[in-house]
């Protein structure tokens, strides 16, 4: 029982896509998950918005989403970007949703974590890169963004020091949003599939053994699916926010 | 395992691509019309409580100009009460003076009735004493002495009688 092999089979990504004209089209099922998960998203907030008010259960729906709008509006958006973020809050709600939706999707069976893959994080990252990047040009114009990459009192001598370094700051912030969310997806997922080998590893030692490790194993199976449930949240509550604060500080420099 | 850290640039692109059209779908069709409806609401809730609140600082001020003249009233009851118990004094005084005056003069009166009838009685009883004592002299001078003699007798015996 190569163990290293099942755990790369549970979380690496399978692809099955097809090549046309040398271009090769990823059909994989970290990229089914996403395409699932944004087409469920579309057609339920849509129906939501739309139809929302003509029953109780779309009332209710409605609802919920307007409190789900009000928390990222007053509790990330506004804190971080000031007025200014109220234009792009339509971005940050798709933001929190899909990335809770896309690690929740894990948890179904024959889904996969897509957070889980360091290219799917980092397309989500390279996007926070392009908002705080479209912030900065749209509030403070190119020559002003660049500007804010110098805190103020920066003596002349240290700008050419100074400013590189800020600007590998920024970018290094952007690609820790990547690995930080692939890191903890990616850890938790290990960690479920390990505690289920312990069962099959025990149990290749005897099989009462394995029956034994059965119930333990269980357990903690069940306790770091809540953990992993409780850590969706966290990740897309750190990301958003994250991204706002960022991005704010592009808006709102020294 | 080592796939796990190598980039694979068409899942990239595809979840970039994604996840913009997402962004770009749900705004038109979901988050404007969620936050539309969201503001419009919060709009009415401000509205509705600027008006609960100035229509709390009307009846505030409607509750502080009542009780401004609820205070006058009540100094001006108080004001006519005391008054009235003045001038219901006064005329306590006044009829109290008046009945004292009006039972003085009465008893004025009683007394000088009661004087002149004492005095018409004493004068009648003066003038029967004096016809019965004239009477007897009369009688008794009639057999006994002349008329002159008993002219003084009876002088003397008024001047007694008027004497006690």
């Amino acid at each position: 029982m190569d163990v290293a092999e099942i755990i790369a089979h549970h979380i690496l990504d399978h692809d099955w896509g097809v090549s046309l004209a040398g271009f090769h089209l990823p059909i994989t099922t970290h990229t089914v998950t996403l395409l699932s998960v944004s087409l469920v998203l579309l057609l339920g907030l849509a129906w939501i918005a739309r139809m929302g008010q003509k029953s109780r259960a779309g009332r209710l729906l409605t609802t919920l989403s307007e409190t789900y709008v009000s928390f990222i509006r007053d509790g990330i958006v506004l804190p971080n970007m000031g007025q200014e973020g109220r234009q792009m809050l339509p971005y940050f709600c798709t933001l929190f949703l899909f990335v809770l939706c896309v690690a929740l999707a894990g948890l179904i069976p024959n889904m996969k974590t897509a957070t889980a893959n360091i290219s799917v994080t980092a397309a989500l990252a390279l996007c926070s890169g392009g908002l705080i990047l479209y912030c900065g040009l749209k509030f403070h114009g190119p020559i002003g963004f660049l500007k804010g990459f110098i805190p103020s009192g920066t003596p002349g001598w240290l700008v050419p020091l100074i400013f590189p370094l800020e600007v590998v700051s920024m970018i290094i912030k952007v690609c820790v949003l990547a690995i930080r969310l692939f890191a903890n997806m990616l850890s938790g997922h290990m960690v479920l599939i390990c505690l289920l080998l312990i069962i099959f590893v025990v149990g290749q030692m005897h099989i009462a053994a394995g029956a034994g490790a059965l119930l333990p194993a269980m357990g903690l199976e069940i306790f770091m699916t809540c953990l992993e449930l409780l850590v969706a949240f966290l990740q897309a509550y750190v990301f958003t926010l994250l991204t706002s604060i960022f991005a704010g500080s592009v808006i709102h420099t020294h | 395992m080592e796939d796990l850290l190598k980039p694979d640039y068409g899942v990239l692109v595809l979840t970039v691509c994604n996840f913009l059209l997402l962004v770009y779908l749900l705004k038109k069709f979901a988050w404007n019309l969620i936050i539309g409806g969201l503001e419009k609401r919060e709009q009415q809730i401000a509205n509705d409580k600027k008006q609960a609140q100035d229509a709390r600082a009307a009846a505030e001020t409607l509750k502080r100009e009542l009780d401004e003249k609820l205070a006058q009233i009540s100094d001006e009851a108080a004001k006519k009460v005391a008054e009235a118990v003045k001038i219901g004094e006064t005329q306590k005084e006044q009829i109290l003076s008046a009945a004292k005056e009006q039972s003085e003069r009465l008893l004025e009166q009683a007394k000088t009735q009661i004087e002149a009838e004492k005095n018409k009685a004493l004068a009648d009883v003066r003038g029967e004493i004096a016809r019965t004592a004239v009477l007897a002299a009369s009688k008794v001078v009639a057999q006994q002495m002349s008329e002159e003699s008993a002219k003084s007798v009876v002088d003397r015996v008024l001047e007694e009688i008027k004497a006690k």
